[in-house]
């Protein structure tokens, strides 16, 4: 999954609270659903939900994916037998119930401010010690990518190769190399993001103001309606 | 006292005075401006006696956020400092969260951006900022809230020469309005028309407080022994470097560089030999890491080409040659000691060299420790080692003086001009001090091209100076 930082205008806002109402209405059709083509369904409103939002790349390739997926399960994988069916048979439906709310998670994280984020969840009333923590995680999912630039280079210097290859033929070494300069940047960064943010007054009690107006509108609606529907009618029929 | 610590501090400042604070590293200076903004105790907890008081507030009993309206904090490390994705948003983030009325957010962020000129970066993404840009957005942040004192911790560490003196108009502007500043700095030449005070601190302690007539007329051995930096710029003058004379090495052969595919440089040509050590000048942007990836194998879009010894190398032979020491030294630290680090991802370590390595760089204390624990120095060191084990030929140094006092400056330049009898190194920096003493010659990026080779004399150091940006005060005060 990538998560891209917002370059281009998008076309249509959302209010974050509505991201939030789809990620679990899309969570509970995963889960609950009797059959995947309810699934498809899903995939289809929430690349057309990326698309609005101006990621569309992202949603053709996420939606390929599910779809390549899909067809393999239902014209390959329902006429064999064996272990590699019992294998690939559980994998796939893991992934069939998480593929959704990842695909969206992605989309809701890269169109989200972070100062959207923190107007909506101050008008949904939620507590800043869940809040604060939120939004510097938000924040801090694009300096990965950064971070990962830096380590791939000193990784290629130490004649580590950074690949999947690598991670194949050296599993323990690739891990290493990633996750320790990783884990010291995290740490470093989020402290002095949590610094920046405390002497700016995050944690002020009063109800935070932005520059941007944040307010349920008639896109909002309409997208949570095309979502509802979906469980609505897999109870239904 | 752990490192850091303070005790004894008497310190009244008033209103619309600029206090300097500074002394080597580890002396106190960052604690004092975390005591004053209220990160200690909040965020930073520890045994704690006295107090503080801003205005009419305590500054150990007041909440944060109600300092952070009276107190404003920039800090370091640009990278970090800011919250949002957008400039306009992050302008606004402090005024958000004092819940200003929003058509007054507005004003205010207007009010803002035009004061501190700042109009070409509206609407712009942060992260494709320079540190120069973020850190004009990081202060224009606390300008907007309108605090009356403004704390600054190593503003200019990460700065190259231009955005320094961005940053010094920036504080004029502050002392016309009246505000109280607090600076901590190791970087003191910009400062001197600035600060009113200059407190010196040392093991936690202030030694001495000076006007700043008092604080210039000290020699340059007694401030070098209280290991501080140029006070003056116009006083630092480029070395003569003894000549070494070795064969050309490597040869750059007019290496165009792309970058997504847009041209960044062009027609860069360059011969090195063994013993040279290569100071990589001019502002962020310009293509200086660029080159240096390229050089060290890393970046592959370019065209042209690279000799060593005469021979063609392609990006798997000069990656095997070369070695970079990162700004943030701890992406290329990846085992849990210092021992295992030095023959990580070798197959058969020849355990005597790394011995010999540890030892030459007085690394051998250190050996059972993990990386993270040590000082940014040690891990400079740690990182060179490994470079030393590995063989390499070519090292890059990217800004290794940034934020350092003078005594660290001092042994980065002894290891560097070390390593030099059998290398060739390259190193960036904005460190006008540090090239004067350390680099052999310049080589200088900007507006699509290099231009190579002025070699560090006495004879060359107008042209020293322009190339690096360090005119300015020169013409300021004459």
């Amino acid at each position: 999954m990538t998560v891209t930082i917002e370059k281009k205008k998008q076309f249509i806002r959302f209010d974050p609270r509505t991201k939030i109402i789809l990620l679990v209405l899309s969570m509970i059709v995963a889960t609950t659903t009797p059959s995947l083509l309810y699934e498809c369904v899903l995939i289809l409103l929430i690349a057309g939900f990326g698309s609005v939002c101006g990621k569309v790349r992202y949603s053709l390739i996420g939606s390929a994916v599910f779809m390549a997926l899909y067809l393999s399960t239902v014209f390959y994988l329902e006429n064999s037998t064996g272990t590699m069916h019992t294998m690939f048979t559980a994998w796939l439906s893991l992934v069939f119930k998480v593929y959704p709310g990842g695909m969206l998670a992605g989309i809701a994280v890269s169109t989200t401010r972070v100062n959207e984020f923190l107007s909506a969840m101050n008008k949904a009333h939620i507590s800043r010690k869940i809040i604060i923590p939120l939004a510097v995680m938000l924040r801090y999912i694009p300096t990965i990518r950064e971070d990962w630039r830096y380590i791939k280079d000193a990784m290629r210097l130490r004649d580590v190769s950074p690949s999947i290859i690598g991670l194949f033929t050296h599993p323990g070494m690739t891990v290493e190399c990633l996750y320790s300069p990783l884990l010291m940047a995290a740490s470093k960064a989020a402290d002095e993001l949590a610094i920046a943010s405390v002497t700016r007054g995050i944690e002020n009690p009063k109800p935070r103001t932005c520059l941007i107006q944040i307010r349920f509108r008639i896109q909002d609606v309409l997208i949570i309606l095309c979502f509802l529907a979906v469980p609505v009618a897999s109870l239904c029929c | 006292m752990a490192e850091g610590g303070v005790e004894n501090i008497n310190l009244s400042v008033n209103a619309g005075e600029c206090i300097l604070l500074c002394g080597r590293s580890g002396c106190g200076k960052t604690t004092i401006t975390k005591l004053i903004n209220g990160l200690i105790p909040h965020y930073f907890a520890g045994e704690l006696s006295g107090s503080v008081k801003v205005g009419s507030l305590d500054a150990f009993q007041t909440p944060m956020y109600q300092l952070a309206e009276k107190v404003g904090s920039v800090f370091q490390n640009p990278r970090t400092q800011f919250f949002n994705i957008d400039v306009d948003s992050e302008i606004a983030f402090g005024i958000e969260n004092e819940a200003v009325r929003p058509d007054e957010l507005h004003q205010r962020l207007d009010a803002t951006i035009d004061t501190l000129k700042i109009k070409p970066l509206q609407g712009r993404n942060i992260f494709e900022l320079s540190g120069g840009e973020k850190q004009k957005i990081a202060f224009a942040s606390v300008y907007a809230m309108n605090p009356d004192v403004y704390l600054l911790d190593e503003p200019s560490s990460n700065l190259d020469m231009a955005s320094i003196y961005d940053l010094k108009a920036y504080l004029q502007l502050l002392k016309q309005q009246r505000k109280t500043i607090l600076i901590a700095e190791h970087r003191l030449y910009y400062l001197m028309d600035v600060a009113d005070r200059i407190v010196y601190l040392s093991e936690g302690k202030i030694e001495a407080i000076h006007t700043p007539e008092s604080f210039c007329a000290l020699s340059g051995n007694t401030r070098k022994s209280m290991g501080l930096r140029a006070v003056d710029l116009r006083c630092v003058h480029p070395k003569d470097k003894p000549r070494r004379e070795h064969s050309v090495l490597l040869e750059v052969k007019d290496v165009a560089l792309h970058y997504k595919k847009r041209p960044i440089v062009k027609n860069i040509t360059l011969k090195a030999a063994k013993g040279e050590i290569i100071g990589v000048v001019g502002c962020n942007g310009t293509g200086k890491t660029t080159f240096l990836r390229t050089l060290c194998g890393l970046h592959k879009d370019y065209t042209g080409a690279f000799l060593w010894s005469g021979k063609q190398q392609n990006g798997k032979d000069r990656m095997k040659r070369s070695y970079m020491v990162m700004q943030d030294v701890n992406y290329e630290l990846f085992a849990d000691s210092v021992g295992a680090e030095c023959s990580f991802g070798i197959k058969n370590p020849d355990m005597e060299l790394v011995e010999k390595t540890l030892s030459e760089l007085e690394l051998i204390p250190f050996r059972e420790k993990h990386p993270n624990t040590l000082s940014g120095g040690q891990k400079q060191r740690v990182a060179v080692a490994v470079s030393m084990i590995c063989g390499k030929e070519l090292l890059v140094f990217d800004e290794p003086t940034s934020g350092l006092d003078f005594d660290s400056m001092q042994q980065v330049a002894a290891l560097i001009q070390k390593l030099a009898a059998d290398k060739i190194i390259f190193v960036v920096t904005h460190d006008y001090e540090f090239i004067c003493q350390v680099c052999s010659r310049i080589i200088h990026f900007g507006q699509g091209q290099m231009t190579g080779g002025i070699v560090v004399s006495e004879e060359n150091e107008k042209q020293i100076r322009e190339r690096i940006g360090a005119v300015d005060t020169l013409e300021r005060k004459d």
